[in-house]
Order: structure tokens, then C-alpha cells, then sequence
């Protein structure tokens, strides 16, 4: 019997690997995505011609064909008309920059331990996307804009198009509270019509209780539980050897088996408690501020360690479309913020290197636009789709290159542009994926931006 | 231009039709060369733009392939070399492509005789085989019948989507096959079970919201309607035609009847706030999808490359559509329709334009040609005759039933006891209520048939009754302002929020007081006194036995949820990029005998139920629907409550409330986890059920509070002697054997029953 699963992975897997297990220079995926929309400019894009115009209008500056360029039309498909503008008097950095490493790429201050490994790094300045609201949290993940619907997301593709490195964990794991349902909710880690077993495992960094139904209701001994799924394992086998055609019974039988290994696995990969005071340190968990995401991130390097495939990792989000979404106080919330995720993320790319992991970890920063070159309000800054930077590192990317480039107050993308599937199609592309053959019968994964692997930015092998 | 010719041509019987060398550039270049992407400036669209040629020069020359730029790059003989994704054009290809731009490069060429008609299996009409009943054609090697254990369990697990108690079991041993089918198709059991399977394909979703509880972005509240619908429509023996034509144009054929209304919940569901075009475009595919099996989606940006279907036609077929909105109408007992409603459809604007919209993209409609309704040629006889339909009172002014009066007055009779105690609110509540009665009285006049002579009196004295109310209430709303500005003025530190409010609240007070009355304010609001009959005529197309793909597409559904295969294995796509029937004459077979029988689904079941392939023995199990799983271990437990339809239920409550799984809420936001692990219906799109196998179903099983609290439940029902066969029975319908009896009495009774709901055979079919 052919199971709808089996039949797809047959026709799919089939056409896309050619019977090959891919190979690429990347075996894994740690994605961390900012919920809320991070300024571009104050963070991997300076730029101090916002200093200089502060406080002027658009059209009173040197800059003012911003307004004109068609890309403002084109860029754009909104879900609520004119909810968002193109915000038209400058507002001047709010932090500085300086340039860093060898490579001498400006970062901002608020970053400095990322700058610190800017020579890993390879920023891609000239990010675009079409939705100005925070269903681009969703498009991020999906490619597609939010009222197009739902649909499979880029580490479900992933989970799909690739085999497992380590049973006794799921291969797409995601940490951190992920998208509120404002924005694309559990949609934006979903699998759509790759059906839920491609989905996003949503894990807790908690030992306790890391996923769904991994504990008894119930509490009990180890040993006791062990005695159930004795009972159960030989109670199956009494009737696969009635039944030895019944594949489906064979493959619960192994799925108890995973289960019961999951249950110890999962748990066990969440005690950070294994790791030296160093390591620990390294990721800023001896930091009230910087302790949650440090947590994460050592636990995302632990999965990856252990042989999850892909790691989606989120911060900022709160109920709401994200703290990253700084409409007001942009400087505080910003600097705080920044502050909580700069120094775990470089401790998590230098433990990376130091394990020898960096080579075959790809790293995205992303998150779903950037910010508005020009004023909300008093001291915020709004939506942005037009131009905003993602940075990739390991996993066979170039360290210390910048990809593209905004115009000099960050409006456009004018150089190199990429839409969000370029990304996609990069990381792809790492892990030995042809983005242009991901599809399933009565589906392409794209249907026009497929996207382009950035060869820029990836290394000679 | 191509439009125009096109129509011409037909009633000439000519049609036009796409030359195969621009087919086959199109499906190969047009994804980078298109008018949005203009790869090297190149852009294959239109034949202008294709002859003006992009960045590198024109693009070929009429008559002279071998000089053309084009073909050059198609034969590698220039750079760069084309198509740059994908292999090179076969030999076969280029003297396609040579000999089409020699001939002059028509973009069009027209064809004679004849309708349009596809020798495509799918989209000629079933034939009857001659010889065959279902057994002779399934034709498989001498089939084992399985035991009638097994099959009474299959039975009960496929048509009533639980096991049978161990009481049913003795019921049944008395009973032949045949009456026990007979007996689940009567149960009313069977309209939830199969329900959930026509929910999945009709894509039933509650309303979800796309930021918090009120700004509804898709589907609709209290769909649950549709869905009580759909299982009383099964139960009762609605024929399939007939579901058809109420969920596509119920307010057409029913205008006055509220159980008919809830039928077009099915095209409620594809409503979407801020996004008319994907809700049209939903409408447009899903029906085609579920009813048809043709995925016309393609053709919204060109002509579908498998399918007989040109773009145009896609857009007639949404004109079908385009006056279609979302309403909610009152239901007796509340007058709130956010808290309860009849949401039905209603032709909100009869004569919006449909334009094709270029490449699909709603920015750029043609609006050179407005587009008439009609359905694509190569899918059967064409549209019927599209009748306008006359509304009554009742539906075209639904808040002027007499039941809807009724309750607005007790609400305003109400609200003067509740305002007792404060003298300006009751002052205002006791000038409403004759207020309300005079507008009543106006309406009433209004609409009566003859004429009431009286109407301008009873309207003039309406607006003034009305108008007194609203002063009174107007001061009422002053005086409570200007006591909320002085309270929140008066603290320490004043609460600028509520100064603000009560400033605002205050000016609109003051200005009521000094509107001047213009008329009086209707009970509610009226709607369009006709409807379009556009919806009529396309379920009459659609449910008609001349279509050769409603039949079919509805057979292969049921036969692939008795059997876990379909018979044409790509259930969405009959088209031509979909799979060839398995078996077309067994389909057909179906088909025919569906039809014959007037569309109806138990002579249908009854016919698969009966047949020997049916009840074969089955090699290997299949696993059971989310909801199955679900209902069987509050089944077997005795906890499930048997309550029949209703409002949905928060999924959150998926243990305390013991229903059946169909009952709660199902969204793309909101699904109960336990539901999902094992594959629950994908809300937006599930023609077919996944049937995975992983460890998170297995943790699911092992440790949720469900599964452990509903063993611990029934090992204290079954407690005593003859434990162990009485806990086979009751949950796996069966006996143990010998070496199970043997393992069973290691166990304590709480293990066993967790264990047997843990058996392979607890969560499948076999």
C-alpha cells in the first residue's frame, strides 16, 4: 500500500536528488530570526548621511529620488492599505559605528561582539521584500507574501529534501517563542501541504519539560515506563508475526522504539548544566541580560552538535508582532535589545569554530524588514521593506564580504538586490539543494522567485 | 485582440487556439522572460515585446529562423547559451520552434470545426462498462474474506468512526452483514464520521483572525452551521446534487429557509478581509478542486499549460463569483449577530465587473472587456441559461421577520428595567422603546402589499419619537461624559487616556443634541432585492450527469476513504498532469451507478460495502484519522459524550469536554495538539489525509493525560474477573490469543489497557 507520504517522497525526493543523497559544504542550520523588523541601519548598514540631513525632509536633501524610484510601488503589496508610510523626514543614527576586523566593515555599537567576528561574516545589504506589515515574518520563512496563504516554510523544505543525522532527535527544532498568529503564528515553522511530520518541533530549553507529551501526565520511574513500552513493543510484535507484509505496523514499532530514546534524548540535550563554566560564560549565561538568549543559543549549538538539521531560532517576539518593531523609543528598545543577543550570538559562532562545527553550521541572522530611514513619531522609526541586511556565516561562506548595498540614506536596495527566496536558495544551495527542484505533485515550492544561490558570498570549495 | 477573435470564432464553430512552438517557449522561457522580470530586457509575453527583442537586439525575425536571435541562442549557435535553467531544445524541438517562426511567428492560429473538445480521459462522460459488477472489475487474485470480527470493527471504524462495544458486538452477531451495514449507514453516527471527511474536502475552517479576536481576515464566525449542515445532509440522505446546488447557491434556490442558508457556508469560508482577490481566487480553485478535481489556478496568470483552460476562462469563471459577499443574518434568541448568526452568502453587487487581469496581477486588469460568466469549454456542455432571481422580504430585509421585532422590542423593554434607579438612562430607555414601535410600525407600512396610504404619517412620527429618544439620550451620554472629565481630572495625577476619552465622548454627546432628525432609522439594513443566478446555473452545470468529472471526483474520494487508495491516485487533478485511473472502468462503474441512483452516497457505500473487494482480507493495517483516534479512546473508556452539533468548542478544552473531535474549533491558528500529531486536517487545503508514522504520535499515545486518564478509567470499569478478555474486547474488538494472555497476566490492569491503546491495532484499520 502507498501511503500519500510515501507516494510524495517517492515522486519528489525522487526527481529532486536523483536517488543521491545530497552533499553539501553545509550540514546543518542554526536560523536566527529578530521578530519585530531590526533597523538595518543600526545594526550591519550605517549610515551617516542620516547624521548629516537629521531632521530634514526628504525632498530637502540630496536624497530626495528616493521618493520617486518606482521600486516604491513595485516593492510593495500591503495588506492594509496606506497603514504604513514611506516616512519622509531623516532621523540621524542612534548609536555609532566603527569599522571592524580585518576586513574593516562598519557595524554599529550596538553590536560590537558580532563586529568582533565580522571576518566570519558575510553581510547582504540589499534585502528586499514586498509586505510593510509583520506578515513578512511569514514571507521570510515561506518566500511567498502572507495573502497568497500558507506554506511550507524554508526549514521544512529542508527537513524534507534531507535524510536524518540523528534519530533520536526531530531534525527541525524550533527555540524561542515563535511568531505570534498576528504574523503568521506556528505557520511561519509550518509544513503546509509537506504534511506536519516536516513541521517545526517547538522545544522548551527547560529539562523538565522540553516538548509535547515527552513526559508521562502522569510522573513516573524510568524504569516503570520502560516496563510500558516493554509491554507494548512485545504486544506489536505478537501481531507483526501474524502480519509480516504490514510495513505501517513495522514502522510504529520503530517509532515507539524513537520515542522512548526521544524522551531521553531531548531532556538530555537541554541540560546545559553538561557544559564547562567557560562555554557557559562564552554565551553570556552568567549575564541576567544576556542568560535567555545565551541558554538557547548553547542549546542550539548542542542540537547541532547532536545532529539536528535545522535549528530556528527566535527572539523578540511577545504576544504581539515582536519586540524588534521599534515604531517609538527606537533607542532604548533597540540598545536593549541588541544588548540581550549580541554576545550570545558571537560566543555561539566562536564555540562553532573552537568545536570545529563552523565549517559545516551555516548561520542566517534575518528578520522581516528593516527599519525606515525616516522618523515615526518623535523617535521611532517604522516599516521597511525597500532595503535591509541578513547576515550568513559558516557553513562555507565567505567571511568579511558585504553583498549589495542601499542607497547612502538605506532606502533602496540598489545594488545586487536580493528578494528573501535568494536566501533560501543560498542556504539551499550550502546544504547540496537545488532550489529550483523542490517540488511536490500539484505543488512548486516557488512559482516565479524562485530565488538565486548569492555565489558571491559563498567560498571556493 | 485574441480575445475578441476567440469569441467570434465560436459561434462560427472556429476556435483559436496557441501554436505548440509558442507552448513550448512559453512553459520553457516565460519564468525569467515575462513582462514582471524581463531578463535581459527580453520579455516573451506578447508578441510586441517578443519581436522588439531585449538588451541584446530583436528577438527574431518573421520567416527567417535561422537568422533569429532566438533561435540562435535555442540551437547554442550564439551566446549566451539558452535556456539557462533546464536541458537544451531537442532537435525535435528547434525544427518546432524554426518552422513556427518561418511561418511568421503567429501568436494565434485558428483552428476549424468543431467544439473544443480534449481527448483527455477525464473530461469525456463516464460510459457504463458493459460487462461488470464491482467485484468482476476489481479483478484481483481470489480474494480471503476476512473474518467478521474484523470486519464488523472495519466496519464501525470507517462508517461511524468508532469501535464497536463489546454490547454492539453481541447486537451485531445476530444480525446478517448486510443489515449491519444497513444499520451504521441509518446511525446517526455515520453523518459525523463521513462529515469530517467531506469537511477536509470542502476545506471547512473556522474564522481566524490575522491580528487578535475581531478583525477576521478569513473564513467567517459560526461556520459551525455549515458544518451541522453537512452531517444532517449525510444522515438524512441528502443527494449529492443537491448538496451541491445548496452550498453554492442555497440563497438562490432557498432564499427564506435558514437550514438550506447554512449550506452556503462553503463559499463563506473563502472570505478574507483584506484580500477580495485571493478570496475570488479560493472561491474560484476550491470549487473546481473539490467538485471537479481541476486545478484551474494556472490559468489565473496564463493559460494552463496541461489543461485545456485559457486564461480568459478562468476569469468567466470568477465572474460566476464576483457579486458574492459574506453576511450574517439574526437567528431567534439573539439578537447580537457577533455572538450568534446565520452566516450565509448573499450577490451583494450584481453587476461588478470581472476583468482578466494580466499575468495575473490585480494591478494590471484588462479593462477593455468586461467578462461574462461561463464555464471553460473542454469540461463539458456549456453554461446554462443564467436566470435572475427575485428575493423575497424576508431575505432581501432579513431584520423585517416578525421574530426580529419581536426581541428588539423585549431588548428595549429590558433596558428600561435596567436603567432603574438612574433617572436620565430610564428617561432615555422609556422613549425608545415607542421609539422603536412607531419605526416598526413605519417599516411595516413601508413594505406592505398594496401600499399602506398611511405610511407618511406612521414615518413622520417615527422620526419624531426617535429623535426624542435620542436627545434624551444624548443628555444621558453629556451628563455621564462630564462626570467621567471630572473623575479624571480629579486625581493627583490626571489619566490623560481617559481625559481624552471622556473629551471625546463629551463632544459627540454635544453634538447629538444639535443634529437635526432626517427621517428615522430603519431596523435594519436592506440588502439587494435580486440575486444574479449566476451560482444556479454553475452548480446546475456542475451537478449535472453531463459533466464527466463531478461523478467521478466524488467517487475516487469515497472509494479512497473505504479503501486508503484512490482510484486515481492524484485525488485534486484529473487533468492532464494528473495520474491515469488505476481501474477507469471500475471509476466509471461507480460513477455511472452513482449517478443512476440519483447522486446518492449510502446506495453508493452500500454498493462498496457489500462488494467482496470490500471485504477482503487486508495485509496491512492503516492508520486511523486524527479524530478517530481521538473519539475511540473516549469511546472505549464510555466517556464520550454523544451531544450532537452545536457552536464549536475551544480546542483547549480537547479533555474536560468529552465530544466528539469534529466540535472543535479548526483553524490554521487554532488546532487541538493532540489532533495534529496525528495529521489533522490541513484547514486550508486537504483533499487527502497524511498518514504518518512518528515518535511524536507514539510520546502522544504513551504519556498525554487523555490517553492515561481514559485507562485508568475503563481498567476500574472493567475491573474483576475475566479482566484480561474483557479488555481485549472492549478495545481491540477481539480476543486475545494464547501468547497475549500469557504476556496480559504480567501486567497490572491500568498497563494493560494503556498498552492495548498503544497496540498497532488500537490506532489503525485493517
Amino acid at each position: 500500500m502507498t501511503t500519500r507520504r510515501a507516494f510524495l517522497s517517492q515522486l519528489a525526493l525522487g526527481a529532486l536528488l536523483n536517488g543521491q543523497v545530497p552533499r553539501g559544504r553545509a550540514k546543518r542550520v542554526i536560523w536566527l530570526f529578530m521578530v519585530g523588523g531590526v533597523s538595518h541601519m543600526e545594526s550591519f548598514d550605517p549610515k551617516p548621511e542620516l547624521n548629516k540631513y537629521a531632521g530634514r525632509l526628504l525632498d530637502d536633501t540630496p536624497h530626495h529620488a528616493a521618493l520617486e524610484n518606482p521600486l516604491l510601488k513595485q516593492n510593495l503589496r500591503e495588506v492594509i492599505a496606506g497603514l504604513h508610510k514611506a516616512r519622509p523626514r531623516l532621523y540621524p543614527l542612534q548609536t555609532g559605528f566603527a569599522k571592524r576586523g580585518q576586513s574593516g566593515i562598519e557595524v554599529s555599537d550596538w553590536f560590537p561582539h558580532i563586529g568582533s567576528c565580522i571576518d566570519d561574516i558575510a553581510v547582504v545589504r540589499s534585502v528586499w521584500t514586498t509586505d510593510n506589515n509583520h506578515g513578512a515574518q511569514m514571507q521570510f520563512h515561506t518566500g511567498r507574501h502572507v495573502l497568497e496563504g500558507q506554506f511550507p516554510t524554508i526549514g521544512s523544505w529542508v527537513h524534507y529534501g534531507l535524510g536524518s543525522l540523528n534519530e533520536n532527535l526531530p531534525q527541525f527544532v524550533v527555540l524561542g517563542n515563535p511568531i505570534d498568529p498576528c504574523c503568521g503564528g506556528p505557520a511561519a515553522h509550518g509544513a503546509s501541504y509537506l504534511g506536519p511530520e516536516h513541521g517545526g518541533v517547538q522545544l522548551a530549553v527547560d529539562p523538565a519539560n522540553p516538548l509535547p507529551f515527552a513526559k508521562p501526565h502522569v510522573a513516573m520511574e524510568t524504569a516503570a515506563q520502560r516496563r510500558q513500552f516493554d509491554l507494548i513493543h512485545n504486544f506489536n510484535k505478537i501481531t507483526a508475526g501474524q502480519y509480516p507484509e504490514d510495513a505501517g505496523l513495522q514502522a510504529r514499532i520503530k517509532s515507539y522504539e524513537l520515542a522512548f530514546r526521544m524522551q531521553t534524548a531531548v531532556p538530555e540535550i537541554m541540560r546545559l548544566s553538561a557544559e564547562s563554566a567557560e562555554t557557559q560564560k562564552l554565551y553570556g549565561i552568567d549575564h541576567a541580560t544576556t542568560k535567555p538568549f545565551g541558554e538557547t543559543l548553547l542549546a542550539a549549538r548542542r542540537m547541532a552538535e547532536s545532529g539536528v538539521r535545522f535549528i530556528q531560532v527566535f527572539h523578540g517576539s511577545d504576544g504581539g508582532a515582536g519586540k524588534w518593531d521599534g515604531h517609538s523609543n527606537l533607542k532604548k528598545t533597540h540598545s536593549e535589545l541588541a544588548g540581550q543577543v549580541d554576545l550570545p550570538i558571537a560566543g555561539l559562532l566562536k564555540d562553532l569554530k573552537q568545536r570545529g562545527l563552523f565549517d559545516d553550521t551555516l548561520v542566517v541572522f534575518a528578520t522581516e524588514f528593516g527599519r525606515t530611514p525616516g522618523a515615526e513619531g518623535t523617535n521611532g522609526r517604522d516599516h521597511h521593506p525597500y532595503g535591509f541586511s541578513v547576515w550568513l556565516a559558516g557553513g562555507g561562506i565567505k567571511g568579511g564580504v558585504v553583498e549589495g548595498a542601499t542607497d547612502e540614506i538605506g532606502f533602496h536596495a540598489v545594488e545586487n538586490r536580493h528578494y528573501v527566496t535568494d536566501i533560501h536558495a543560498t542556504v539551499l544551495h550550502q546544504l547540496g539543494i537545488d532550489a529550483r527542484k523542490l517540488e511536490v505533485p500539484g505543488h512548486k515550492r516557488i512559482d516565479l522567485d524562485y530565488g538565486e544561490p548569492i555565489h558571491r558570498i559563498i567560498a571556493k570549495a | 485582440m485574441f480575445k475578441a477573435t476567440l469569441l467570434l470564432c465560436f459561434s462560427l464553430g472556429l476556435y483559436a487556439q496557441k501554436p505548440a512552438a509558442l507552448t513550448l517557449l512559453e512553459s520553457r522561457c516565460l519564468s525569467c522572460h515575462n513582462a514582471a522580470g524581463k531578463q535581459s530586457g527580453f520579455d516573451l509575453s506578447k508578441r510586441e515585446t517578443a519581436l522588439r527583442g531585449g538588451d541584446r537586439g530583436p528577438g527574431f525575425l518573421p520567416g527567417r529562423a535561422k537568422e533569429s536571435y532566438l533561435y540562435q541562442v535555442l540551437a547554442h549557435t550564439a551566446k549566451p547559451a539558452m535556456p539557462k535553467f533546464g536541458p537544451k531544445f531537442t532537435e525535435a524541438e528547434l525544427a518546432l520552434v524554426a518552422a513556427w517562426i518561418d511561418e511568421g511567428a503567429p501568436w494565434e492560429t485558428v483552428v476549424s470545426a468543431g467544439p473544443k473538445r480534449s481527448s483527455h480521459w477525464a473530461f469525456n462522460k463516464p460510459v457504463r462498462p458493459a460487462a461488470g459488477s464491482l467485484d468482476a472489475l476489481f479483478a484481483k487474485r481470489s480474494q480471503t474474506l476476512a473474518s467478521p470480527e474484523v470486519l464488523l470493527r472495519r466496519l464501525y471504524l470507517d462508517l461511524v468512526g468508532m469501535p464497536p462495544s463489546p454490547e454492539e458486538m453481541a447486537r451485531h452477531a445476530k444480525l446478517s452483514y448486510e443489515q449491519t451495514v444497513d444499520a451504521l449507514l441509518a446511525d446517526p453516527r455515520y453523518g459525523e464520521r463521513w462529515g469530517r471527511h467531506w469537511m477536509d474536502i470542502w476545506r471547512y475552517s473556522d474564522w481566524y483572525g490575522y491580528r487578535r479576536a475581531n478583525e477576521v481576515r478569513n473564513s467567517h464566525k459560526h461556520m459551525w452551521r455549515w458544518r451541522d449542515w453537512i452531517v444532517e445532509s449525510l444522515n438524512s440522505g441528502k443527494p449529492y446534487d443537491r448538496m451541491i446546488l445548496e452550498m453554492l447557491a442555497g440563497d438562490e434556490i432557498a432564499p427564506e429557509d435558514p437550514a438550506t442558508l447554512r449550506a452556503t457556508g462553503f463559499l463563506a469560508r473563502n472570505y478574507s478581509r483584506y484580500d477580495r482577490d485571493g478570496w475570488m481566487q479560493d472561491a474560484v480553485d476550491h470549487t473546481m478542486l473539490g467538485f471537479m478535481g481541476v486545478t484551474v489556478k494556472c490559468a489565473r496568470c496564463h493559460d494552463h499549460k496541461y489543461d485545456p483552460i485559457a486564461q480568459e476562462e478562468y476569469y468567466r469563471l470568477r465572474a460566476v463569483f464576483e457579486p458574492y459577499e459574506v453576511r450574517m443574518d439574526r437567528v431567534p434568541g439573539e439578537t447580537d449577530v457577533e455572538k450568534n448568526a446565520l452566516t450565509r452568502i448573499f450577490d451583494a453587487a450584481l453587476d461588478r465587473p470581472t476583468y482578466l487581469l494580466v499575468r495575473g496581477n490585480i494591478q494590471s486588469p484588462d479593462k477593455s472587456n468586461v467578462l461574462t460568466p461561463a464555464t471553460p469549454a473542454a469540461l463539458g456542455p456549456a453554461l446554462g441559461k443564467i436566470e435572475p432571481v427575485a428575493l423575497p422580504l424576508s431575505s432581501y430585509y432579513p431584520d423585517h421577520r416578525e421574530f426580529v421585532h419581536t426581541e428588539l422590542l423585549a431588548q428595549a423593554r429590558a433596558a428600561i428595567e435596567k436603567a432603574a434607579g438612574d433617572p436620565l438612562a430610564l428617561a432615555a430607555a422609556k422613549a425608545e422603546l415607542p421609539a422603536l414601535e412607531a419605526r416598526i410600525a413605519a417599516e411595516r407600512a413601508k413594505y406592505a402589499v398594496p401600499a399602506d396610504p398611511k405610511f407618511e404619517e406612521l414615518a413622520a412620527k417615527a422620526r419624531e419619537l426617535e429623535r426624542q429618544a435620542g436627545l434624551l439620550r444624548a443628555h444621558e451620554k453629556l451628563q455621564r461624559a462630564q462626570a467621567e472629565m471630572t473623575a479624571a481630572l480629579a486625581g493627583e495625577k490626571p489619566d490623560s487616556k481617559k481625559v481624552a476619552e471622556a473629551q471625546k465622548n463629551l463632544a459627540a454627546a454635544t453634538a447629538a443634541l444639535t443634529q437635526p432628525a432626517t427621517g428615522y432609522t430603519p431596523v435594519g439594513k436592506e440588502y439587494p432585492t435580486k440575486s444574479t443566478g449566476r451560482r444556479t446555473a454553475l452548480a446546475q452545470w456542475i451537478a449535472s450527469t453531463d459533466n464527466p468529472l463531478t461523478a467521478r471526483v466524488a467517487v475516487n474520494h469515497i472509494w479512497l476513504r473505504h479503501f486508503g487508495t484512490a482510484l486515481v491516485p492524484t485525488v485534486f487533478d484529473f487533468g492532464k498532469n494528473g495520474q491515469k485511473p488505476v481501474n477507469q472502468p471500475l471509476l466509471d462503474l461507480l460513477a455511472t451507478e452513482f449517478m443512476r441512483s440519483g447522486w446518492n452516497m449510502k446506495a453508493l457505500h452500500r454498493m462498496i460495502l457489500l462488494s467482496e473487494a470490500y471485504r477482503a482480507v487486508r495485509p496491512a493495517s492503516r492508520r486511523l484519522e486524527a479524530e478517530v483516534v481521538r473519539d475511540s479512546i473516549l469511546a472505549v473508556a464510555g466517556e464520550l459524550d454523544r451531544t450532537m452539533g452545536g457552536p464549536d468548542i475551544d480546542p483547549a478544552k480537547g479533555l474536560e469536554v468529552r465530544r466528539r473531535s469534529l466540535y472543535f474549533s479548526h483553524s490554521p491558528d487554532v488546532q487541538m495538539q493532540f489532533l495534529q500529531v496525528f495529521d489533522g486536517a490541513n484547514p486550508t487545503e486537504c483533499y487527502e489525509r497524511n498518514e504518518s508514522v512518528v515518535p511524536q504520535q507514539a510520546l502522544a499515545m504513551a504519556n498525554s493525560q487523555l490517553s492515561q486518564e481514559m485507562a485508568a478509567k475503563l481498567a476500574r470499569r472493567l475491573e474483576g474477573p475475566g479482566f484480561v478478555d474483557r479488555a481485549f474486547q472492549t478495545v481491540l474488538g477481539r480476543l486475545p490469543a494464547a501468547a497475549e494472555r500469557e504476556l496480559a497476566a504480567g501486567a497490572t490492569p491500568v498497563d494493560l489497557i494503556h498498552a492495548l491503546f498503544n497496540h498497532n491495532d488500537f490506532v489503525t484499520t485493517r
